[in-house]
Order: structure tokens, then sequence, then C-alpha cells
């Protein structure tokens, strides 16, 4: 029985709703913060034609995520959520074959523990075995409640990333790569290893402006951006970024198969970055369908993204075969 | 030995609303690179402590595969690939894959009530998982066990043994085994001497003696069964492993009949240092009309040609006979019943002066059609059939066991091969329901069934004689071994009442046939695709189609045979007729024999030496020549009593 079973036992209502992604959810990625952008190469920001034929490094880890949550039962307007959230972290062979070398979960209850009636709160801390406790201010605000149990899990979930991305880089061999899927910038040490990359797919914050702006935006594909550099996430750690078109975005929209790269702050990173854009624009191959965004998602983070939904407890929104109203 | 490490997991069931398990069917995955194919028995060892099922054990045979990745659309590789094939196999990452297979159950451990399968670890099978699997536990370590192995499970790099259910191979539960599988890749001729050499080296005591009697009906098949073939040391392991002796037929008896000289034997085994094992065979006009509804077709059968047939043979042959016209017969030769016809024929012309045309209620046509039937049968089959009586045949009442006796008659004519089947057959059948053969069991190996009893075509006497065996041979221990190349074109109760089946490589077209609707299509490639020394069985105890691996048969096979002993070009009559007696009497001197046959009728020779064949007296050449006679001198002008059948006045325009 879960732990939520047993709150529904005692008096809690049940419930079986996942709430739609927020508007807010593609952009979180760059919704941490922000600063300017400083070119790092070219005396303005410049495209680059990415060579066809770069190396691809023998051996490459990919590390992705995944978050699930859903709201289980209510006590009152108290909406009580039970999330999941994992990381993984998946090694590729010389044959190209993909199996997971790092792997974290972490399931765990999101409540207003403040809130909840004097029966259901020790029965709560009694039977989830993990609680993350969310303000209760915002209970009368179901809306907005939902929110903030949307950022908490997606916190929780950097969180296990940067974990995982810290424990690989740290496993990383002498020619391994590491590429994960977000921010480079959430944890100074991956920051700064030298074979980490971040590869960004939402671009809800701009860096730049103007015609450099234009030209970041209508990349055509093959090409990259010059380098600049970026300071973001909760350490403000500086990395150095570029733009890159795998799909020519012409006859779908500006942001088709662009991706924006992240690497450590230093002079190789720029001399690196033509080679590494060829390297990432040959990663075109496979197609990462039928994932809705397979114009910028790499192939190997959506084995990871995929590799971790199979091994996800099911979810209980999934769970109930009988029709929502 | 048996292997007792702890066997890992090579795959796991997995059952979806779409594809779930079943009591008789069930999938499951393994990685990419496995050991495992079509045909692959495993073992799938319950699900997890505590789950349902977890306490059952289900045994299923491997029948259909698949390969898919998470490709969403073909389209989406040829995008990737940005439209050229050459640079699909650049992209950096391998898409996920996955090999998964559908298995048919063989087994269910326990086995009420009888459930689906448990989404357990699915294993490889070992020794004793092939033997439960398979049901070969309860004949194979019973106190009477009738197990004989009929080949090896070499799926997934195994090697295990498989046996067959003498009870449901040999009578009484179930018997008779039917082979078929396109010509040319020595498998059916061979699986069946294996087979014979497994019968007969583990032919249950219990279960009484057994012989084989064989048809060779094409080129020189089976004359070698007494001659060690080349085997290589991976068949001799096989042999090991499945306890039958490598070495070839320890008891071969070889009979073939001679050819129209009558000295000379009608058999590719006439090499020198191999003819004296070939016996003879030789029939006579008793044997012939004892069986001549074979020489008939189907134009001819009716009520009038039976009654007239068993009018001679009850009322004229062997007997002093009165013909009506002024002439006594006893008929006993070919030539003997030529004259009794024509003497017949004559009196109705002269005597009657043309007016009557029956005698003894028979209508003249209808002598005319049973007179030319039998007669041309001694002419189309000169060499077989004799003027001479029986001078040579199998040894009825004096079967030997574990004896295999091959009757050559792949130069006979085929009318020949029909009449020499129906006797040999019947004789086996009349003598096993006497329980006078000297065996309790035979097994008749016949080929070409698709000649011998087509599914359409004429009900001719032999494949009646074939269905007989089919239906009720098991309660005499009469067991009928078939091969053919097309299954789908042999009589379907011949087929159907094989209660073993064993298939070599198939043709696509006969595949496609409704006989092998029941066949997946994995395994009807795999059926197609057979390398030589493989076969699919099919037994009463094996619920579903199993593929084995066979030995080479440990005897010369037909063209190596006559490789290494190349047949003897004919001898000269004398020769021959000196060779012939000197294997029965080696103390025969050739000169002696020699002189005495100069100038003397071929005939006269023959028949002094059938009679020898016929009595085997200890002093040979005494008895030869006291059968052989005074010295007549030839007489060049008198006609020869039996050349041929001469043709008769046309007294009518019947046209027999």
């Amino acid at each position: 029985m879960t732990w939520w079973h047993a709150l529904i036992e005692a008096g809690a209502v049940p419930a079986a709703y996942k709430p739609p992604p927020s508007a807010g959810a593609s952009g979180r990625d760059e919704a941490e913060g922000i600063g300017p952008a400083d070119l790092v190469e070219d005396a303005e920001l410049e495209t680059h034609a990415v060579p066809r034929a770069a190396a691809i490094p023998p051996a490459v880890s990919f590390l992705n995520g995944i978050e699930r949550w859903s709201v289980v039962a209510y006590d009152g307007v108290a909406q009580i959520v039970n999330a999941y959230v994992a990381a993984a972290v998946c090694r590729r062979d010389d044959r190209g074959v993909l199996r997971a070398t790092f792997e974290r979960s972490r399931a765990f209850a999101v409540a207003p523990i403040d809130r909840l009636s004097p029966t259901l709160r020790p029965l709560l801390e009694q039977a989830a075995p993990d609680i993350e406790p969310i303000d209760d201010e915002l209970v009368d605000q179901p809306a907005r409640y939902l929110e903030r149990v949307e950022s908490t899990v997606r916190r929780a979930r950097a969180h296990l990333e940067r974990e995982l991305a810290e424990a690989a880089t740290a496993a990383l061999g002498a020619d391994e790569w590491l590429v994960l899927d977000g921010l480079l910038s959430r944890s100074p040490a991956v920051a700064r290893h030298p074979r980490a990359l971040g590869v960004i797919k939402s671009h809800g914050a701009q860096f730049l402006e103007g015609r450099g702006l234009e030209r970041a935006l209508t990349l055509a594909a093959g090409n990259r951006t010059s380098v600049f550099a970026v300071r973001g996430g909760h350490t403000r750690t500086e990395v150095y970024s570029w733009y890159l078109r795998l799909w020519s975005w012409e006859g779908n929209d500006l942001l088709y198969g662009l991706l924006r790269v992240e690497a450590r702050a230093d002079r190789e990173t720029v001399s690196r970055a033509s080679e590494v854009s060829g390297w990432l624009w040959a990663e075109r191959a496979p197609l990462a369908t039928p994932a809705t965004r397979w114009d910028r998602l790499l192939y190997p983070l959506h084995h990871v993204e995929e590799y971790l939904k199979a091994r996800a407890p099911r979810s209980p929104a999934v769970r109930s075969r009988l029709p929502v109203a | 030995m048996i292997d007792t490490a702890i066997p890992s997991a090579i795959g796991r069931v997995v059952a979806t609303e779409l594809k779930p398990a079943t009591p008789h069917q069930f999938h499951f995955w393994t990685p990419t690179e496995t050991s495992i194919g079509i045909g692959a028995i495993v073992k799938v060892g319950g699900a997890r402590s505590g789950e349902q099922g977890a306490e059952r054990i289900v045994y299923g045979v491997v029948t259909e595969g698949f390969a898919y990745s998470d490709l969403a659309t073909p389209l989406h590789d040829v995008v990737g690939a940005e439209g050229d094939p050459t640079r699909a196999d650049a992209a950096p990452t391998a898409r996920q894959q996955i090999r998964y297979w559908t298995a048919a159950v063989l087994r269910q451990t326990p086995e009420e009530p009888l459930q689906p399968v448990p989404l357990g670890q699915v294993y490889l099978a070992d020794d004793a998982d092939v033997a439960q699997a398979l049901r070969m536990d309860a004949f194979l370590y019973s106190a009477t066990p009738t197990a004989i192995p009929v080949g090896l499970y070499t799926s997934a790099g195994r090697d295990s043994p498989v046996y067959l259910d003498a009870d449901f191979l040999l009578g009484p539960e179930a018997a008779h085994l039917n082979i078929s599988g396109v010509s040319g890749l020595a498998t059916k001729t061979s699986a069946v001497e294996f087979l014979l050499a497994s019968i007969f080296a583990h032919f249950p005591a219990h279960k009484g003696r057994v012989a084989a009697v064989c048809f060779n009906v094409k080129g020189p098949d089976l004359c070698f069964l007494d001659q060690p073939g080349d085997l290589s040391d991976e068949d001799r392991h096989r042999y090991e492993r499945l306890g039958v002796p490598s070495t070839p037929f320890q008891q071969v008896r070889l009979y073939a009949p001679l050819k129209a000289d009558g000295v000379n034997l009608n058999t590719l085994r006439t090499h020198p240092d191999l003819v004296d094992d070939v016996e003879p065979l030789t029939w006579g006009l008793q044997e012939v009309v004892d069986y001549a509804e074979v020489l008939l077709n189907r134009d001819d059968i009716d009520a009038k040609a039976d009654a007239f047939i068993d009018f001679l043979r009850d009322r004229v042959l062997a007997r002093t006979f009165d013909d009506g016209f002024g002439t006594t017969h006893r008929v006993q030769t070919f030539a003997d019943l030529d004259r009794f016809f024509r003497s017949i024929f004559d009196g109705l012309e002269i005597t009657a002066g043309g007016r009557s045309d029956t005698w003894r209620t028979h209508h003249i046509a209808t002598m005319r059609k049973v007179r030319n039937r039998l007669l041309n049968i001694s002419t189309r089959c000169k060499g077989l059939v004799t003027d001479d009586g029986p001078s040579s045949d199998l040894p009825w009442n004096e079967f030997k066991d574990r004896t295999v006796y091959v009757i050559d008659i792949a130069n006979v004519d085929p009318l020949g091969q029909d009449l020499v089947f129906a006797r040999v057959v019947s004789m086996l059948r009349e003598q096993l329901e006497r329980r006078e053969l000297g065996v309790d069991a035979v097994v008749v190996f016949v080929d070409e069934l698709n000649k011998y009893a087509p599914g359409d075509g004429p009900d001719t006497y032999v494949k009646k004689m074939l269905l007989d065996i089919s239906e009720r041979g098991r309660y005499l221990g009469l067991v009928l071994f078939g091969a053919e190349q097309f299954r789908s074109q042999v009589h379907r109760r011949v087929v159907g009442n094989a209660g073993t089946q064993l298939f070599g490589r198939m043709d696509m077209d006969e595949l496609a046939t409704p006989g092998y609707q029941v066949l997946t299509p994995a395994t009807k490639s795999k059926l197609a695709t057979l390398p030589i020394g493989e076969l699919m069985v099919r037994h009463p105890h094996f619920t579903q189609p199993i593929f084995i691996r066979f030995p080479k048969p440990p005897v010369l096979r037909g063209r190596d045979g006559v490789e290494r002993f190349p047949p003897a070009a004919d001898v000269p009559f004398e020769d021959a007729v000196v060779r012939q007696l000197v294997r029965l009497d080696r103390r025969v001197r050739p000169n002696q024999v020699k002189d005495l046959i100069a100038d003397r009728e071929q005939d006269d020779v023959r028949r002094a030496l059938a009679a020898v064949r016929r009595t085997r007296p200890d002093d040979v050449l005494a008895y030869f020549r006291k059968v052989l006679g005074a010295r007549v001198d030839s007489d060049a002008t008198r006609p020869r009593e039996h050349q041929a059948v001469p043709p008769l006045n046309p007294i009518s325009d019947e046209p027999y």
C-alpha cells in the first residue's frame, strides 16, 4: 500500500490529477538568473560554418533527468502531491550502444504540512518516506499552489542532476566527455570541467540583442555563432556559450533546431567551439523521434530520458483506467 | 555429465494487453546478442518469489523472432541520414533495439491447473530440461525404457539427445514414420539409415526382435549398408552422445533380381569383392499369379478378370487340368501358361469353329487380357520373373533379429517394382499375423511415396496396400517408414497415420500448402533453409515440432559406394554361372562348370542353376550336373519356348 492510500483510508479525499505543464516550464533552464553576454570570440557576433567531418570523442556520457508529479489526495483544499524525480548517466561505448553508468531517483511527497489536519499530518509523516514541505500560504490558491509544487519538483530534479553530474565528471576517463541536458552552470565543479558540455533546448532567456540576436536566431543549419560568456544558475558560475543550428528553421520557427551549448569558460573552449559543434551536428542522427522536440533533442539524451521513464513507477494518474472528467 | 552450474537468465517474459501470455504461448525479450534462435527450447523459471506463478515452470520452443528499434517511422531514418544510405551507419549512437521472441509452450509443471505463462526469467534448457519439455522422462526413465535416439537438439550451442518412444514409433500405441524433404540433400535416406541403426541399438528387449526391409528404388542408395562410411570426429561424438554404435549394420542381406540373361545380377553392387553377398531374387508363375491384381490397371479391374484369375489360381495352376479340347495341362511355368492359353484359344477357334467366344463362362476377351498381363510381366521383368519356379526368395519364416533386408529393385520395370513391393509386404503381413516371420516387428522403408501413394491418381494395388499398412500395421508390428519429396501430394491417410514425422529442407511452394499452416513463418523459413543433417521432428509426445541434428549414417553412401566399389561389367554367361555356383560351394572348379555347360541350352543351364539355388545341396557341382541332365545336341531350328510373349492370332478387335 502506498503512503497516500494510508491517507485516503484515514479520510483524505482520493485524487488522480496531473496538471498540464505550466507555460513557464519550458523555459526553466533559463529562468534561474542570467547575466549579459560578453563576446569572447570575434568582435561582433558572427556565424561560423561547422565542420562536417568533425571527430566524435570515442567515449561520451550523457546525463538527463525526468520529473513526475500528481495530486493524489486532498485534505480539505490542501493538495497532497506524489512526486518522483530521477536522473541517469548513460555511457556510449565504441559500438554506439548506450549503457547506464549512474542513476539516482527520489520519490517524495509534497504537502503543506502545517495546513494538514491533526489526523492526517502524523499519518503522512509516518507513512511517507520523504516529504518536501511547501509553504501553506498558497493552499487557498490552488492554481498558484500547483505552480509552486511544480517549481519545487523541478528544483529537486535539478539538485539530483547536479549531484549526478558532479559524480559523473569525477569519474570521467581521460578522453571521455559528459554531455548533459540543460545548464552546465548549475554546478561550479561541472562548469569548470574541460570535457563537460551543457546542451540547452529552451530559449526562454535571451543573452543577445540587436544584430547579434538576429544573427543567432536566423542561423543557417550547420552554423554556429561566435562564443560568448554568460553567467547563470544559482552559483553565477561563468561559462562560455554559443548557438548551434541543427536543422533549417525556414518553414518552421526561429527556434527550430536551435541549441545553445555551454562549456567551461576557457580559451580552449573558443578554439574548440567549431570542432565541438561539428560533433554535435553529427549527433543529429539518429533522430530523437517521437519526442516532440526532436529537432533539438540529441538522441542519446532522449535515450536516457526513455530509460528513466521505463524505470519510473507508474503514475497514479496513468494507473487509473476510469475516464477522467 | 549433468551440468550443475547455476544457469543465468537469457531473457524475461513480457506480456502486454495486445500480446498477453497465454497457457500455450508467451513472449520474451533477450539481449541483442543472444545464442537462441528459432527452434531453441527455453524454460521459464517462474516469477519472482511471492508473485503469482512463482512455483510454475514452463518449457517452450521458440517459434518466432522479431527485432525492431525505437524508430517511429522509416521516414525518420531517411531524414536522419539525409537521404544517403551510406550515412545511416555513421550515426554515433546505435538506436535502442530489441530481440523479441515468441515461444510455444511445450509443457507446464504442474500441468493442472493450466494457466497463462508467468512473467518470469527465461533460461536456456539443459539436457534434463529438454527431457522434461519433450515429455521424454516418461519413457526414458521408466522401468522398461522405450527410448530410441533420433538426434541431438543443438540449438543455442547445446547437444541434448532427443528420443522417440518405441511404443509410438514401432507400435502398438502409434507407429510409422514419414519423412519429407527436397531431393539431393542427403537427408531422407540418411535419416532413415541412422534411425534404423538407432532402433537396432536401442529397441527394448521386452518388445522382442526387430528387422527392417528396405526397398532400394533409385541408384545405389541402399546397396552398401554393410560397408563403413567416412565419419568426422564431430559425427563420432554425436554417436557417442546418442549411445548408438558408429559402425555399419552388422547383418545385411541384399537381394536383387537377375538381368534378362538370367545369370547376372541387376544391381549396382556387382563389384567382385561384394557381389557374393547379393542374393538373386527370382520368382515364378505362382508368385506372380498370387499378386496378379498388381499387374492390372484400373481399367482392367473388373469382376470378370478377378473371377478368371481366381479360376486359374484355384483350378489350373500346379494342378492337372483338362482344357476340354483334348489337352491336359499342368501349368507350373509361364511357358506352361502360354501353352495353356494357346490351347484354349486354338480350341475355341478350331474346335468350335470360331462360333463361341466363351470358355468355361469366361469371355475370350477377358482371358486375352489376363493372358497378356501375366505373360507381359515375364517379358518386362525377365530376370525377376522366370520360367523356372521360385528359385530364390526372401527367407520367409526365418527373419533374423536386427537384420536389414535390402531389396534392390532400382533397375526393375515399374510394374515389376509394384509386384515386388506388393508381394513382399503381403508376405510380411501374413507372416506377422501368424507370428511366423521370425521377428516381432518389421520396419518397411519405402522411398518415393509420391509415386507409390499419391494423393490423387488411380487407386493402385500398391497404394491400397500402403494404406492398409498405415492403418492397421501397428497392431501387427508392420511399420512403414515412408519418404517423399512433397508431403502434400502423398495420400493424406498415409501421412496422417504416421505417428512420427520428419521434415528436411522443404520447398517454399510445398510449405505454402495447407498442411503447413500450423507452422509460423519463421519456422517455415528455417525449414526452407535447413542444412544437411538437420530435421524437424513431430512425435506424439512432443507438443510442438522440434529441430534436431542427426549424425551422418555409419554406412557407405550409395554414390560413395559406387566410387569405392565400381560395379563390374556383366560377365559372360559361363562365367556368371561359375560365379553363382562357386558362391554356393567354394570347392567348385570353374573349368568343370564350363565343360559341363559347353554347348548346352542357356535355358537349361538357367533352370539347373535355379534348382541348385533352390535346393542348396551339399555337393553343388554334383547336383548341378544331375539337374542339368545328359548332354543333348542343340537344335538350332527348335523354337525357343519363352523368348517373349508371341503374338496371338487376332480373332476379334479386342484391344488387349
